[in-house]
């Protein structure tokens, strides 16, 4: 599944994130297959999603999430 | 003497400080060089190039302040600039040494930039910051194994505070930089041949550079045509996609870090456990209450306290005028001087309170990690309209002040998102445009409640307020559709680790700030005001000296002070009205009758062209008020007895009234606004749209508002 389809609190394995312009500035930001993700918050109505990697937590969009494909574990 | 001046000027070493986001690089930076920061431009670009000096030794290192990135692809205007900094094609221009900061508890990010500079060759140290936080985390770094493995000096601080800044200094006088050991290579991802062909046209030392030169040569405008073109036609005639090689450094890059990291961190942890503060902050619900409480507070805070300095900045300004007047010989010069220069001098300067202070509350916003929290909540409300996450912030700042606003949105990566912003945070009504406001409704709202507990006249305040948000948010809408760009908009933002706002940084911001925008707009709206004390003062010489005469005359045989003075005040109305600013009051006033103005009203819409405010006082000049212009109810009562002479109702009824309030809601009718939207933009074309477009709005609606209500 991707990311924006994990549950709140829930723990993701990254496989893979998909080719798009955006692949590069999701690497650079250290989103690389094999990294944990938590989903911690989701601002309502659709609004961004924000996961915990390691010591760091970062905010996407639910259209930037889509390109992270995880497994939950 | 001389030779050792001399030798010492040569002596300026260049040192570049680059990081990731959020290292605390800032602080590093103000540590160094104080208040000895410039702030200046790069060419094509509008990010701030920041440089300060400082001395060790008896030497002087020029220290520059690069944009955060988190790597060497450029991906926004920000870090572009990193890029051509280091890959300057002229060598004497590259920085001699370069200082890069990581965040200790972020180490495998930080070092993804960090080996790139490596692989680029450049005379490097690398400084673990924030080794608080490490600690606190449990991370432990082994500072000598990462050195063995990279090459270069790593130095562990906690700059916040103040633990290891001596070493870094030492460091520097020492010039203890070196050259680390390629990590990545680079002829894995692209051909060697062209890689040395490259390398031999541009005389470069190594394939990284060449692989960077490849990568962003050919679309970096302060590159020579003839390089761009041979760059282009390599790329074409070699079989190889730049945008897959780009991915295959990374993952090759990021493979060697994980593998270093895994030699030298300790970690006793896992993953970082859900922040109690955030479920509050960014709670669905919570999160945006305590959004408007902050905000509420802010301007709560900046309308009491910034009252004080700048009504004493309007007195002093006075004071040095009057004085110019009592004691320079009469004449053009000396009026020029008072009545011109002082004045405009002042309409800068009394910005500074509001600037300074919004900029702090904003700068400990960002500093405790709140600021990127409210990019999370808002982003979601602000797209539909075309504008990004980031836009709350020159939005919200534009209540206060649209200067500081326009600047701040320089934060934003996506050109079309920066521009609309940039574009309708003049819309916000600022609180210039309160004190037009506030005597207009005095005049026309009774102050009585409805519905037992809402005021009449707080209502009426609080709808020019909406009308001006409703006003962003169409023009947001339709500019969304007009301005069009390739680039793709995007939000990925770290939400930082909350921590208590360093006081000093704050301060510096709030002086840079204020010396930015005095120095920069301040020259335009100097400019222009003493444009329209000339369009003021002067008129065709020979009415204005038959108004002169004839007040002399009736003066003369006046013993009666009172009537002295409204013999004088009445002098000046007069000139005024036949002042050329006066004619063109006149002129326009075939235009703005469908408002319901008169020209009296015509030539405070004008003298207010270089700021609002200027129109309670040009008021104040037209009817002659005597005594002190600034107070507002004198000018109420004076403005409630105009009468029409056309129609014999009161000039200032219910719908004139309206409509100059919707007019101000949408006007630009502020010259500093102008000048920054011009430094932001870097052209004329925006500030001129936006001037035409607010002016038109602003008349359109205030004439369907008179039309209505009369």
């Amino acid at each position: 599944m991707t990311a924006d389809k994990l549950p709140l609190n829930k723990t993701g394995k990254i496989l893979e994130i998909k080719t798009s312009p955006l692949k590069i500035n999701l690497m650079e930001l250290g989103f690389l297959p094999g990294k944990y993700i938590t989903l911690h918050h989701q601002a309502p109505s659709g609004g961004p999603l924000a996961f915990q990697m390691e010591e760091t937590l970062l905010a996407l969009r639910k259209s930037e999430a889509e390109l992270i494909l995880v497994e939950l574990i | 003497m001389a030779e050792t001046l001399l030798s010492k000027q040569i002596k300026s070493h260049k040192v570049a400080l680059i990081g990731n986001p959020n290292v605390g690089k800032s602080t590093i930076f103000n540590f160094l060089t104080g208040l000895s920061q410039k702030i200046g431009n790069y060419p094509g670009v509008t990010v701030d190039k920041k440089t300060g000096n400082v001395n060790l030794n008896g030497e002087t290192f020029e220290i520059l302040d690069l944009p955060g990135t988190y790597s060497l692809f450029p991906n926004s205007e920000d870090e572009i600039i990193a890029h051509r900094v280091l890959n300057h094609t002229k060598i004497e221009a590259r920085p001699d040494y370069v200082l890069m900061v990581i965040d200790s508890s972020q180490l495998s990010r930080g070092l993804f930039l960090a080996t790139q500079l490596i692989d680029l060759g450049v005379n490097l140290a690398i400084i673990l910051n924030m080794s608080d936080l490490a600690e606190k985390r449990k991370i432990e770094i082994k500072t000598y194994e990462l050195f063995k493995h990279l090459g270069v000096p790593i130095l562990s601080t906690d700059a916040r505070n103040q633990k290891g800044l001596d070493q870094l200094k030492s460091l520097i006088s020492e010039r203890n930089f070196s050259k680390g050991k390629a990590l990545v290579d680079i002829k894995q991802v692209i051909p060697a041949e062209i890689l040395e062909k490259v390398m031999a046209k541009f005389d470069l030392e190594n394939p990284y550079q060449a692989y960077q030169m490849i990568r962003f040569g050919a679309k970096d405008v302060a590159m020579p045509e003839e390089s761009r073109i041979w760059l282009i036609e390599l790329i074409a005639s070699s079989d190889f996609n730049m945008q897959e090689a780009q991915l295959e450094e990374t993952k090759l890059r990021y493979k060697k870090i994980t593998d270093i990291v895994s030699q030298i961190v300790v970690k006793k942890e896992e993953a970082k456990p859900k922040s109690k503060i955030d479920s509050l902050i960014l709670h669905p619900v919570w999160g945006y209450l305590i959004f408007a409480g902050i905000l509420l507070l802010i301007f709560q805070t900046i309308f009491t306290w910034a009252s004080y300095p700048m009504d004493m900045i309007d007195g002093l300004f006075a004071q040095i005028s009057g004085l110019l007047i009592e004691n320079l010989p009469a004449g053009p010069l000396t009026s020029l001087l008072a009545e011109g220069v002082v004045p405009g001098i002042g309409g800068v300067v009394i910005f500074i309170p509001q600037i300074a202070l919004l900029f702090g509350f904003l700068a400990i916003l960002e500093d405790t990690g709140y600021m990127s929290r409210v990019v999370f909540l808002m982003d979601r409300w602000m797209r539909p309209f075309g504008l990004h996450g980031k836009s709350i912030v020159p939005l919200v700042s534009g209540i206060a002040c649209a200067i500081p606003g326009v600047m701040a949105a320089r934060n934003i990566a996506n050109w079309k998102e920066k521009m609309i912003t940039i574009m309708v945070t003049p819309l916000m009504s600022c609180s210039a445009r309160l004190p037009v406001y506030i005597i207009l409704i005095g005049l026309t709202v009774p102050d009585e409640l409805v519905l037992g507990f809402v005021n009449l006249q707080a209502l009426a305040l609080l709808s020019l307020y909406l009308l001006g948000i409703i006003g962003v948010l169409l023009t947001s809408l339709l500019l969304k559709f007009y301005l069009k760009t390739k680039e793709q908009s995007f939000l990925l933002v770290e939400l930082p680790p909350y921590r208590f706002p360093r006081w000093g940084d704050v301060g510096i911001t709030m002086f840079e700030k204020s010396k930015t925008f005095v120095t920069e707009a301040g020259k335009v709206i100097l400019a222009i005001s003493i444009v329209l004390w000339v369009l003021a003062s002067y008129g065709p010489p020979s009415r204005m000296d038959q108004i002169r005469e004839e007040s002399q005359a009736r003066l003369e045989n006046v013993s009666d002070e009172e009537l002295i003075a409204s013999i004088e005040a009445e002098t000046s109305s007069l000139l005024l009205e036949n002042s050329f600013i006066g004619i063109m009051g006149r002129a326009i006033e075939p235009v703005i009758r469908p408002l319901g103005y008169d020209w009296k009203i015509g030539i405070a819409l004008i003298t207010s062209f270089a700021a609002r405010e200027v129109f309670i006082s040009t008021m104040a000049t037209i009817y002659s008020i005597e005594g002190d212009a600034e107070d507002e109810l004198t000018i109420r009562e004076k403005l409630n007895q105009q009468i029409n002479p056309v129609t014999g109702e009161k000039t200032f009824n219910k719908a004139t009234s309206f409509s100059l309030m919707v007019f101000y809601v949408f006007a630009m009718q502020c010259m500093s606004t102008l000048a920054v939207v011009k430094r932001e933009t870097k052209t004329w074309k925006w500030p001129i749209i936006q001037t035409v477009y607010m002016s038109a709005l602003a008349y359109l609606m205030a004439f369907l508002t008179f039309q209505i209500l009369s």
